[in-house]
């Protein structure tokens, strides 16, 4: 249900705002890599803190999956190269899709 | 910091991080010839081959980047597998270098039956060298091998004359390695 619009004095702009659809990078569990040096690449590459590093590799160990970082696409392409240039195994994607 | 090893691993380590060398380097060349001499091509990062290599090690080496998405993963293959490669024989070259570099033999320990060792001056460059290639080279064997988690008691079952037996050792033992380096630098993190 709707009423009719009033006529309303629109400013004049152009400009067109589309904000950057976040985007998250994974790293998923494999059978060789350490806990030791999956926590060493979260504290290393992130600099995350020892703590925060071990939750997420133990995410990754359990749950098999975790979110490590987020932030721009392109953001998201240099840590998934970085990642694979450690040996872990990382994808991206964009938030609220399935994987 | 210092890395000490029994002549025998060292030459077992050379072995394997030789053979890891011509796999990282070897199969971009070897699936399109044509793009295998152009120099342009290689500086743009052009003519890279997208597809998903069809060889487990090497796909294990360098893994899809996105999981439901052929179109971008094939992208991302071509503007960064070159790259990785490259990055990766680096460092097994690093390693090989300090392989070759040992220090003088120690004399025979009677009370140590592995023989001779030798002694390798390692600094923070060829630390992370070795770290990346001695995952590299447990990814490579492990893929091979088709190990999974929890399988220890599979390996532990499987006849002493079994190929694949020994080869699982090397694995494990490149993982004791591997684990006493990763503490060494996690102690300079903290």
């Amino acid at each position: 249900m709707t009423t009719a619009p009033a006529e309303v004095d629109r400013p004049e702009s152009d400009e067109v705002v589309v904000p950057d659809t976040p985007w998250t990078t994974v790293v998923w569990n494999d059978p060789v890599n350490l806990m030791s040096y999956v926590t060493y690449v979260f504290q290393s590459y992130f600099g995350y803190a020892r703590g925060k590093a071990e939750k997420l590799m133990l995410d990754v160990h359990e749950k098999g999956k975790a979110i490590v970082s987020s932030g721009t696409r392109e953001a998201m392409e240099r840590d998934v190269e970085a990642m694979h240039s450690y040996g872990l195994w990382a994808t991206m994607q964009k938030v609220g899709d399935r994987g | 910091m210092t890395a000490a090893f029994h002549q025998v691993e060292a030459e077992l380590l050379r072995s394997l991080v030789g053979q890891l060398l011509e796999l990282v380097r070897g199969e971009p060349a070897q699936r399109d010839p044509r793009q295998a001499g152009d120099p342009l091509a290689a500086a743009f990062g052009l003519g890279d081959d997208p597809t998903r290599p069809t060889d487990p090690v090497v796909l294990r080496l360098f893994p899809d980047a996105y999981r439901d998405d052929d179109e971008s993963a094939a992208e991302f293959r071509r503007f960064t597998e070159r790259g990785l490669r490259e990055a990766k024989a680096d460092a097994a070259a690093v390693v090989l270098a300090s392989l070759a570099a040992v220090g003088p033999v120690e004399a025979d320990d009677p009370l140590d039956s592995g023989g001779e060792k030798v002694r390798l001056h390692l600094d923070a460059d060829e630390a992370q060298a070795w770290l990346r290639t001695l995952t590299d080279l447990r990814l490579a064997l492990g893929t091979r091998l088709g190990v999974e988690e929890g399988d220890e008691q599979h390996w532990r079952a499987l006849p002493d004359d079994d190929p694949r037996r020994h080869i699982h050792d090397v694995y494990d033992w490149l993982g004791w390695v591997q684990e006493t380096l990763v503490r060494a630098l996690s102690a300079g993190l903290d």
